[in-house]
């Protein structure tokens, strides 16, 4: 398989990895994915005052391809409301990245765990996390 | 002294293309199928060796199949074609190197039917003998050489692609010999197949190509590992292919020239030779590769001939190098309706690049030594 | 640190090379009669006598190729296709080399029966099961000696003896274990032998295979046409590639004990290492029945190909070399019985002539370094 340097960059150095500390207020989390099946996604998403996004955080078992993903879409996602970013498309997230056609479905599982956070969340009013 | 008139057997590597070759035979490559930057790096040369050695037969890098030499590439269009398809006819040149004529009498014991294209005199393929043979309805493929190794005739390809694409069969183009000193035009020639080899334009030894329409069905004869998009496995000598796209840049770039200094020596030393008692020259009559002269002087062995040349330090060959010392007369010779007596005298002098109008001297002041001590041997003249 | 996938050419052996290479040099066609080309025969002759000597063949029974993979088909297909009359069925495995498993396939194709033995746990084909395979119409059995990404070595020594006693062709991939550990053929009932130069520090694109003549065993050619190699493997000789291979052969003979001590023991500082730092890595193959220097490591927890990649990113930035796994996640660990994530995580290393304390010590800080930093970055 081979990476572009931007894969690569963010493969070395992900940014965001992690998780917000317990506690936290405003968090919504989701997943998608299963280490059998060679990815398993774990986002959260902080959600600030004003109903934007604040910040993103995530643990990823997967590919380079898949931790480069998680990385970019951590910097995309700050400032987006939530129902912007349900608009988000993995496979431009892909595209960006130059990722060949066999790891698109890391792009796809990426949007399922962000659906998977945003689900049932009421665009009209905050939540808290579990 | 050591003179080299032997470049249809082989031909000493071009310095140049040493030079490409050098940093790839140490081998510190990684393999060009694998995923890290010396992977790549080894991929891209390989490519561009692929692209090169399309360019100098004008075919698309992507109808360039690479193989470990000529002789592989001849069984891969024979077995390759005729394994995948309904068994049925063959037709072959009756003057195809033993590289082309092995695998159809391979194909032959597997119940294939393989018939000869008869040639004339001079060994040219009897067109109108070739209609004939593509008659009978189940001819799959036919193999005809475009320039032979021995008498160095150069056959009109054209005009047979015509014939057997009429009868819907494939043709396989044995080019082995021509690259380097015709110009190859893959695309117009008529043909499916055709077989190209590394060490006949200065390139190294062990390296082949196939060059073929992609729609023609081959069953592989290398099977394991998938290279060349799975027509021809196994862990590719590197360094050989990037120096067989280097000889064919050099070849095509070169042709003109070549040809030319070529055509001259030869044309000097065919002159020398006829001044000889009881020389003939085969072929004479027919459109020849411009570097090659094959004759025979009445009364005298080949054989010998070639053997008392090498004692004054001059490489020649009597027939087709792969068949030296075998003691029995060239099929092409025979077939061209020559008497066995004549066909066992036949000399092979071939000319190419190193060559100078010195060594033509040397060899024709050593051929006249030679036949003047041998005198008592030489017969009347008249064949 | 992949010296299984290839080896780079030695220095002694270019240099045997380069002389064939020059205008000055050995370029003449081997078959041709004049004086050239007796001198490129001779070479020829010499580096075919250096190849037998390091599996103690007679020089006659060494039909060179244009690799393991030429030998593989030729020996596979040549022995079935020869043999049809007698019976259509074949004993193999399923950690056979790609080369293998592909002419078998295609035998298949032509309707041949194929037999495709599982290794045992540890990899090994036991000579028990080949017993119990072989069939009145079995004509060929094949083999490896080593297995290219485990390194486990079978007992061809037994496997021989009962093919043997039943009538069948014995044929062994030795690619991976020729000039590592000892060969002696005149004591092994192999009727076939396939060797690469490319993993012994000689050049790619050449290699051989062995034909035994005592008994004398029959094949038909891959190659046809004007007779080489005992009309076995018709094509003009590459000398260069040739006289290559005889030295690589002939100093791998040289060095093959001494060599085997310095990179077992290369291997145990490897392994000993990784085994501190990521207590939960597991071994795949069997722990002494493999050539000295490879190792194959599974690591639970972590993603493969992320694995894969940290590593040799690394690698290539710090001048050592981690492995590349070159073939995909890996038809033999599955054969073994790995799961996918462990088949998928696993890591060959391969060590060499050239290897040295230093690389092996950087390879276990580098592979325990990205370990954890992967194992941190999954939840």
């Amino acid at each position: 398989m081979e990476y572009s340097e931007a894969v690569l960059a963010h493969f070395r150095a992900p940014k965001n990895a992690g998780e917000f500390p317990a506690g936290t207020r405003g968090v919504l989390l989701g997943q998608a994915g299963t280490k059998k099946r060679g990815r398993e996604i774990h986002l959260e998403l902080k959600l600030g005052a004003d109903g934007r996004i604040e910040g993103c955080r995530y643990r990823i078992y997967g590919c380079p391809a898949t931790v480069a993903l998680c990385s970019l879409l951590s910097e995309r996602l700050p400032g987006l409301l939530p129902a912007e970013a349900l608009t988000m498309s993995g496979l431009k997230l892909a595209a960006e990245l130059g990722l060949p056609p066999p790891k698109r479905d890391a792009a796809l599982l990426l949007e399922d765990a962000l659906r998977d956070a945003l689900k049932g969340y009421n665009m009209t009013e905050s939540r808290e996390a579990i | 002294m050591s003179i080299y008139l032997d470049h249809n057997a082989t031909t000493p590597l071009d310095p140049r293309v040493l030079a490409a070759m050098q940093p790839w035979l140490a081998g510190t490559h990684g393999n060009p199928a694998s995923v890290h930057r010396y992977g790549r790096a080894a991929h891209e040369a390989l490519e561009a060796a692929r692209r090169q050695v399309a360019a100098l037969v004008n075919a698309k890098a992507s109808q360039v199949v690479f193989t470990g030499g000529g002789t592989e590439a001849d069984n891969l269009a024979l077995k390759g074609v005729c394994n995948g398809a309904p068994r049925g006819r063959l037709l072959v040149g009756a003057v195809e190197h033993s590289a082309v004529l092995g695998p159809a009498e391979a194909l032959a014991k597997q119940g294939w039917k393989v018939a000869s294209i008869p040639v004339d005199g001079e060994g040219r393929y009897d067109l109108a003998a070739l209609d004939d043979l593509l008659k009978a309805n189940d001819v799959r493929l036919v193999s005809a050489m475009l320039a032979n190794n021995e008498t160095g005739v150069i056959q009109d390809i054209p005009a047979v692609a015509k014939r057997v694409q009429a009868a819907g069969a494939l043709l396989h183009c044995d080019a082995v010999q021509a690259a380097g000193k015709l110009p190859l035009d893959f695309t117009a020639l008529g043909a499916d197949l055709m077989t190209l080899s590394a060490h006949k334009i200065n390139g190294p030894r062990g390296v082949g190509a196939l060059i073929m329409d992609r729609r023609v069905d081959l069953v592989p004869l290398v099977h394991g590992g998938g290279q060349e998009q799975g027509l021809r496995g196994g862990t590719e000598d590197l360094a050989g292919i990037v120096g067989f796209g280097r000889g064919a840049e050099l070849a095509q770039a070169e042709l003109p020239e070549r040809v030319t200094h070529a055509r001259k020596l030869r044309d000097a030393m065919e002159a020398e030779v006829k001044r000889l008692p009881g020389v003939r020259v085969f072929s004479a009559g027919a459109e020849r590769l411009n570097n090659t002269l094959q004759f025979g002087i009445a009364g005298l062995d080949g054989e010998w001939l070639v053997m008392e040349l090498d004692k004054r330090g001059i490489a020649v060959s009597s027939g087709s190098a792969c068949h030296s010392g075998s003691g029995e007369p060239s099929h092409v010779l025979t077939a061209m309706g020559l008497e066995p007596a004549v066909a066992k005298g036949a000399l092979r002098v071939s000319f190419g690049v190193g060559n100078t109008e010195a060594d033509v001297a040397a060899a024709a002041a050593a051929l006249r030594d030679i036949v003047a001590g041998a005198g008592k041997r030489v017969a009347a003249v008249g064949w | 640190m992949d010296y299984a996938a290839t080896t780079p050419v030695d220095p002694r052996v270019a240099e045997k090379m380069a002389a064939c290479l020059t205008l000055e040099g050995n370029f003449a066609n081997p078959a041709s009669t004049h004086g050239p080309g007796r001198a490129a025969r001779a070479s020829v002759e010499t580096a075919r006598a250096q190849v037998a000597a390091l599996v103690d063949a007679e020089p006659g029974e060494i039909v060179f190729t244009s690799g393991a993979t030429e030998s593989d088909n030729l020996a596979v297909k040549g022995v079935a296709h020869f043999h049809r009359d007698r019976g259509k069925h074949i004993i193999t495995s399923r950690i056979e080399h790609k080369a293998v498993l592909d002419a078998a396939k295609q035998l298949e194709r032509e309707g041949f029966e194929v037999t495709w033995l599982k290794p045992d746990a540890d990899g090994l084909i036991q000579p028990e099961r080949v017993k119990a395979a072989l069939r009145p119409d079995t004509t060929l059995v094949s083999i490896m000696h080593a297995n290219n990404e485990i390194g486990t070595v079978n007992d061809i020594a037994a496997i021989g003896s009962l093919v043997r006693a039943h009538g069948a062709v014995f044929h062994v991939d030795a690619a991976q274990s020729a000039g590592k550990i000892p060969i002696d053929l005149k004591r092994l009932d192999v009727g076939l032998m396939s060797f690469a130069a490319h993993k012994v520090y000689g050049p790619k694109g050449i290699g051989a295979l062995y034909v035994r003549r005592e008994p004398k065993v029959n094949l038909e050619p891959l190659i046809h046409g004007g007779g080489h190699e005992r009309g076995l493997r018709s094509g003009t000789l590459a000398t260069h590639q040739i006289v290559g291979m005889g030295e690589a052969f002939r100093l791998a003979k040289e060095h093959l004990a001494e060599e085997g001590r310095r990179i077992g023991a290369l291997r145990n500082r490897l392994w000993t290492g990784l085994k501190a730092a990521i207590p939960g890595v597991l071994l795949n193959g069997h722990p002494t029945q493999h050539i000295p220097g490879v190792i194959n490591l599974s690591f639970p927890g972590v993603e493969g190909e992320s694995l894969l990649y940290a590593c040799q990113e690394l690698a290539v930035s710090s001048g050592s070399a981690c492995n590349a796994a070159d073939q995909e996640p890996s038809y033999v660990l599955r054969a073994l019985g790995r799961d996918d994530q462990l088949a998928g995580s696993s890591l060959r290393f391969s060590l060499g002539r050239f290897t040295t304390e230093a690389e092996v010590d950087q390879a276990v800080a580098m592979v325990a370094r990205e370990y954890q930093r992967l194992k941190a970055l999954a939840a």
